[in-house]
């Protein structure tokens, strides 16, 4: 996809973001803690909601 | 320090404070934090103790206590507007003194939590001195389509539909057997060229295109922690690599300066 629309790009960005704001970084047992079962959830809706951006990105770029 | 039972579905009231990272205390330059928004919109602002000051922001914890977080983090658009704050402040630091990155969604009930949380962790000292002077950057190595693509040998043309299906069938095969040795191979050597010269090296599970988001095959995803004045050499080797193994189908991508998120958890 190097014809990628800029709101597919902005995701990956997000993605990029996510992959470390939410993977990495010190982990310590504050009060609130994220689980690692919410991380997951986070990633399954992403993932979702990638899915469906370029499944759209087909559907608009696919000649008619 | 349990949170007292409340029935599900109640918010929470009060705050919190949302810690972003540690930075060392006394280097802190006046303003640091002017005009950068924490998550939730909150002020951004230091609690010391000793050594180590820890970046943070009041937070209600009608948003961002246990149950509320856990609900929030399932909406993009907060799950964004959260991330990329928790980014920008990080960086704000960066750009003026190491800083120690911590995961998104590590809050305490008092500023009282956060100072026995620094004075308890010596490893944070430790890894403040790890990261001084250096920054992660991020490194892509992609595998062109085109790369590996077999030309049709003309000899299909005398077979029979049945032969010519099978041996198409047999060259795809041997081709996705080609590709991935070479994206191990040029894994291999990429990761070793870069890391040759960083202080700290690791590569990560590489992503399906799915989530990259690219039609080209990931092979490298990895992270790299570099002297700040190693950072040309850094860039040039990468270069020489986008020359080398270009010319064959390889495309990398450089990220960063970012706060050394891969490098603050327990060395081995």
């Amino acid at each position: 996809m190097n014809g990628a629309s800029p709101a597919a790009q902005q995701e990956v960005t997000l993605l990029e973001l996510v992959d470390r704001v939410l993977n990495k970084g010190v982990v310590l047992t504050g009060d609130v803690t994220l689980s690692v079962a919410d991380v997951d959830l986070v990633y399954v809706g992403l993932r979702v909601l990638l899915a469906s951006v370029g499944t759209l990105e087909q559907l608009e770029s696919s000649p008619q | 320090m349990t949170a007292p039972a409340r029935p599900p579905g109640q918010a929470e009231s009060g705050s919190g404070w949302y810690v972003y990272g540690v930075v060392p205390a006394t280097e802190t330059p006046e303003g640091l934090f002017d005009g950068v928004d924490g998550v939730g919109g909150g002020t951004v602002r230091l609690i010391t103790a000793g050594q180590l000051a820890a970046i943070a922001t009041d937070v209600p914890l009608a948003e961002f206590g246990e149950a509320a977080i856990a609900e929030n983090l399932r909406d993009p658009a907060w799950l964004e507007r959260g991330v990329r704050a928790h980014e920008a402040v990080l960086q704000a630091a960066l750009a003026a003194l190491p800083v120690v990155p911590f995961r998104f969604g590590t809050i305490y009930r008092g500023e009282d939590h956060v100072r026995e949380m620094l004075s308890e962790q010596e490893r944070l000292t430790d890894a403040l001195d790890r990261v001084r002077g250096r920054v992660e950057l991020g490194v892509k190595g992609f595998l062109s389509p085109v790369a590996l693509e077999s030309e049709p040998s003309g000899e299909e043309d005398a077979m029979s539909a049945g032969r010519r299906y099978l041996v198409e069938k047999q060259r795809d095969r041997q081709l996705a057997d080609e590709r991935e040795a070479l994206k191990a191979r040029w894994a291999e050597e990429s990761h070793r060229r870069l890391a040759a010269v960083a202080e700290g090296a690791t590569a990560n599970p590489v992503q399906s295109r799915e989530i990259s988001g690219r039609d080209e095959e990931m092979f490298l995803n990895g992270a790299y922690l570099v002297a700040t004045e190693r950072e040309p050499q850094f860039r040039a080797v990468l270069a020489e690599l986008g020359r080398e193994l270009g010319a064959s189908g390889a495309l990398y991508e450089l990220t960063g300066p970012w706060p050394p998120y891969n490098f603050v958890e327990d060395p081995a």
